[in-house]
């Protein structure tokens, strides 16, 4: 009999005073639960956002990296290209000295060699002018 | 150039004249010839004198007419006693102020010398024990040209009485004993040259083109043998010169400043840079030579036999050979 007047009061709408505060209980523990997911909701989107800007941040460093080591390995190969020029022209540089000391040691004789030759003219004329041989 | 079969183990080239060089030159020449004749004696070396008595000056007697009588040690029969016209000096100078063209003469002797090895030094250079343990050991090598430095002893110290306790007293030391350094092993080099004949030969002596200074000549021959491909090493110990006066060692700043005025040329010249091809002719090879005497000989003169004035073709850049050292770096003179 029981069961059927609460099959009866259900069909109605109409629960028991306890049933109504136990279900008034889960209704707000829901709303609860609703309003703390609600919330971690905005902070998960809150966060997503932060992420987003640290993701485009990350993203800007990392084009600005990129961009640098692309400097800065065409620098290296600049680099190493005038490190090749400048061992080049060490060489030529050098190459250079010794062909200049060459012709400083022949300079030398050549001007050893004048001057011999000076003095020698000097006492042959002296000689055939009737001079002494004195250079004059 | 074979050799001979009785070909002594070395040949030592001297070359000098009664001129006075340094003061009393005969007395100290003869000192240092008696003391090593002596030890190369005891030591059973077997050896020859190539003397090359240059341009003597005339009025003077010749020293091969008075060495005989002041060193009883020296055996005519292993001399070879070579006089020069005195027109070659003349004729040769690029530099009125030379008055010793010194390479040119040892060169005259390295070419007749006959000893398997021949040793360039001077009159005035004593021997030391590690260089004759060297000949007497026989441990010399081809195509390795050996050095040993040159130690100086003060010119106080009593010459009269010279032998190995005073040479080898640290006290008598005129300055720190020199250290060849490598890969030259220059200093002193005209006092010390060590090498086999045929090298000796190959090389074709001294340098004969540039005539201009007498000093760096006996460095520059030691470009040219390591641009010949020959090795250089010490011997092993020094040999020893005693201090007199005009020695470029104890005077070496004496020009300071007018270079070119020095008697023994300008020293700043690139003698560690550049190298030569003196011409087969080398050592007065074309001179007419008259024998005087069983092993004396006078080299009369003879244009034929005088190198030109100018031969600049000859002087030539020094070749780097594998593993060996780079030609000398450049240095400004002027």
């Amino acid at each position: 009999m029981s069961r059927l007047l609460a099959a009866i009061a259900s069909t109605l709408g109409i629960v028991s005073a306890r049933r109504h505060r136990a279900l008034q209980a889960q209704a707000a523990d829901l709303k609860s639960a609703v309003a703390e997911w609600k919330s971690k909701a905005t902070d998960a989107t809150n966060r997503m956002r932060t992420l987003e800007q640290e993701l485009r941040r990350q993203t800007q460093i990392n084009e600005k990296l990129r961009a640098s080591a692309d400097k800065a390995k065409q620098k290296q190969g600049d680099i190493e290209k005038l490190r090749a020029q400048l061992q080049n022209a060490e060489r030529e540089l050098a190459g250079a000295r010794e062909h200049l000391m060459v012709i400083e040691v022949k300079l030398d004789i050549l001007e050893g060699a004048a001057n011999v030759l000076d003095a020698r003219t000097r006492t042959a004329v002296a000689r055939s002018a009737g001079g002494t041989g004195a250079p004059v | 150039m074979s050799r001979r079969d009785d070909a002594p183990l070395v040949s030592i080239v001297l070359t000098g004249r009664n001129d006075g060089y340094g003061g009393d030159f005969t007395t100290r020449f003869f000192r240092t010839l008696r003391f090593n004749l002596q030890q190369l004696a005891s030591r059973g070396i077997s050896h020859e004198i190539v003397f090359v008595e240059w341009a003597p000056p005339a009025g003077s007697p010749l020293l091969i007419d008075q060495i005989l009588g002041a060193v009883p040690e020296l055996d005519p029969s292993i001399c070879s006693w070579w006089v020069v016209d005195g027109r070659y000096q003349e004729a040769l100078s690029l530099n009125p102020r030379l008055e010793y063209l010194e390479f040119l003469a040892k060169n005259v002797g390295v070419r007749r010398a006959r000893g398997r090895f021949v040793l360039t030094s001077n009159c005035d250079v004593y021997f030391g024990r590690r260089v004759l343990e060297a000949l007497e050991r026989g441990a010399l090598h081809p195509r390795v040209l050996y050095r040993a430095p040159r130690h100086d002893i003060k010119l106080a110290v009593d010459q009269s009485t010279l032998d190995w306790r005073v040479l080898e007293d640290p006290r008598n030391l005129d300055g720190p004993a020199h250290v060849l350094k490598p890969p030259y092993m220059g200093s002193a080099t005209g006092d010390f040259v060590l090498l086999d004949r045929e090298s000796f030969h190959e090389i074709r002596g001294f340098n004969e083109i540039y005539r201009v200074a007498r000093i760096g000549i006996d460095r520059n021959v030691l470009v040219k043998a390591l641009s010949s491909g020959i090795s250089i090493a010490d011997i092993g110990g020094p040999v020893y010169h005693v201090n007199h006066v005009g020695s470029y060692r104890i005077s070496p700043a004496a020009y300071a400043g007018r270079e070119a005025e020095a008697h023994w040329g300008d020293r700043r010249w690139h003698s560690g840079g550049v190298s030569y091809t003196n011409p087969p002719t080398w050592g007065l090879g074309e001179a007419p030579d008259r024998r005087l005497g069983e092993h004396l000989h006078y080299v009369d003169f003879s244009w034929d036999a005088v190198p030109p004035l100018v031969d600049l073709r000859r002087i030539v850049l020094p070749a780097a050979r594998r593993g060996g050292p780079m030609p000398g770096h450049y240095v400004r003179k002027r």
